[in-house]
């Protein structure tokens, strides 16, 4: 057996986080900083908040850049490397959702590549270390957990495809979980971002590439989503539960950009990409009939998630036999009652999701990298028949 | 101190030499299977024209270079660059994986080579190798590495008949 695992550099999370970030930016050597955001977050003032940390503690803005959009691309990488050499800046602070902070590392491989051309770097592991370009990532979305991973996703405008790039110098050197920035997501966002997170942390947890850092990992993020997530649902404002959904996500992240994610996230990936299904509902939809699917092939890994989820009282008064289908009761359960309180249908059907997309959605899903670390073989006509109970 | 030892190097020169006759095999079995198996002819179809592969045992360790030219995949002396290239991190995982010690998926989950490219292209030419890898290694070594193993649409005799003689 073998295994490696890379972490963030440093991970400054709870009350005033985003205040030290200015102290750890200058041991890092840096004083001019270019913060990327989008512009929701611009309007509603978390920008201004940061910017305001920053300064305060002696770091100077260089430039804001908020024009991110939902699905980042080359194009705005390109634009944003132009801003970042013309003012000179000598550090990143990436304030947002997945599409930000993938944005931000993808202007990181560039600036420290040199060049214009990030395609040469598409793959898994090929990137060399290069200038170094210190990268701060700030989350306000308890989903993505984009902040701890080696992976960053950016359209290819010419292709129209997403290209993948994994390097362990994708990682940030700092990871921020700041509570001020997690308590503004509504019902639904929380409800999707976070069960988002329990499929990263679940998948990472039973598929091939499992290690046993990433699955400590992954069984606090799966504890602290079970005891948080409603929560955060029904009382959006309580930043005790929030802070616990964002540290659950890093932890999640972590976890899957070091074991992968599997069937949930490759059919998943397929279904936004042809029937706009959105992430975090695609992997709430997706992920009971993927749990069924691998049952056989992952019973001692379920046995073990089950008494992380359920906690050692209910997990002893299940025999030791059907505990593997125990845990998928018990996700079931866990998000219907998840699906009620944010008002969220998990039927295919109720988005206008038409089957006879199905067949598109399985070719695509079988070349999807996610697949190649599935503990159990699926062919295209197997993911037509999960899609199938998905309606 | 930079001198390595007898042993290691005899080892490395004994898995280079194994590892580029299983890559010409592989080659070859490949090129055969993409008449013989309709399951391999699907993949090998889907690649689009002039696609170019690279798999490499290590940085400076034997290497095959294949090209897909119309409906033929040829092989290749050298490629400046590839579409795809996938390197070993080691002449030895490698040769884990070369001689049906390991799979590529559990290749892949150790991060045991590093992968240049478009992954999703890279899905269909795993298939490929894992489909190879069922008809050439025996049945017991073929259920220890792959997830599943694939129906044979010939037997592996049959392959390994036209893989050496070419009839």
């Amino acid at each position: 057996m073998y295994f490696e695992f890379s972490n963030p550099g440093k991970i400054l999370s709870g009350t005033y986080a985003l205040e030290n970030i200015a102290s750890e930016l200058k041991l890092l050597n840096c004083s001019r900083a270019m913060v990327l955001s989008d512009k929701v977050l611009n309007d509603i003032g978390s920008v201004k908040t940061l910017s305001d940390a920053l300064v305060t503690g002696g770091i100077k803005i260089a430039s804001i850049y908020t024009d991110i959009p939902a699905d980042s691309d080359i194009l705005v990488v390109n634009k944003i490397a132009n801003e970042y050499r013309k003012v000179n800046a000598d550090s990143i602070i990436a304030l947002g959702g997945g599409s930000v902070i993938d944005t931000a590392k993808s202007l990181r491989m560039l600036i420290s590549q040199g060049g214009n051309d990030i395609l040469s770097f598409v793959g898994c592991e090929v990137l060399p270390k290069g200038q170094s370009v210190p990268l701060v990532a700030i989350p306000t979305t308890s989903g993505t957990g984009s902040e701890a991973t080696q992976i960053a996703v950016i359209k290819n405008n010419e292709k129209h495809v997403k290209m993948e790039f994994v390097s362990q110098f994708l990682l940030p050197d700092l990871a921020v979980i700041d509570p001020r920035f997690c308590t503004s997501m509504p019902k639904r966002v929380t409800a999707m971002t976070g069960l988002d997170a329990l499929t990263h942390a679940l998948e990472s947890f039973y598929c091939l590439q499992k290690n046993i850092v990433s699955q400590s990992y992954a069984l606090a993020a799966v504890q602290l989503i079970k005891d948080n997530l409603i929560n955060a649902i029904t009382n959006g404002s309580d930043k005790k539960v929030r802070l616990n959904m964002a540290n659950a996500s890093l932890l999640a992240g972590s976890a899957f950009s070091n074991s992968m994610v599997g069937l949930v996230h490759a059919i998943g990936h397929s279904l936004g990409g042809i029937a706009k299904v959105p992430h975090g509902l695609a992997m709430a939809i997706l992920l009971v009939p993927c749990l069924r699917f691998n049952l056989d092939y992952c019973r001692e890994e379920y046995e073990r998630l089950f008494l992380a989820f359920v906690g050692a009282e209910e997990y002893v008064k299940v025999e030791k036999s059907k505990r593997a289908e125990a845990f998928i009761d018990a996700i079931e359960d866990f998000l219907s009652s998840v699906s009620k309180k944010a008002d969220m249908s998990l039927k295919l059907s109720s988005y206008n999701v038409d089957p006879k997309c199905f067949e598109a959605v399985a070719a695509l899903s079988i070349n999807d990298g996610a697949i190649i670390v599935n503990p159990r073989e699926c062919s295209k006509d197997e993911i037509i028949e999960i899609l199938k109970q998905c309606l | 101190m930079s001198n390595i030892r007898l042993s290691k190097k005899l080892l490395i020169k004994l898995k280079s030499i194994i590892s580029n006759i299983v890559l010409v095999f592989l080659y070859r079995a490949i090129k055969v299977l993409a008449k013989e198996d309709s399951n391999i002819r699907k993949e090998f179809e889907s690649w689009e024209n002039g696609l170019s592969v690279a798999l490499k045992c290590s940085i400076h360790g034997p290497s095959l270079y294949l090209i897909k030219n119309g409906n033929k995949l040829s092989k290749v002396n050298k490629l400046e660059s590839a579409d795809i290239i996938i390197t070993f991190k080691s002449l030895d995982a490698a040769f884990l994986v070369l001689t049906g010690q390991i799979g590529i998926s559990r290749a892949y989950s150790e991060h045991r080579f590093m992968l240049t490219g478009d992954i999703s292209k890279t899905m269909s030419l795993v298939r490929a190798i894992d489909i190879t890898e069922a008809y050439l290694f025996p049945s017991i070594m073929s259920k220890r590495i792959l997830k599943a193993l694939p129906e044979k649409k010939r037997s592996s005799l049959t392959i390994y008949r036209k893989v050496i003689f070419g009839v």
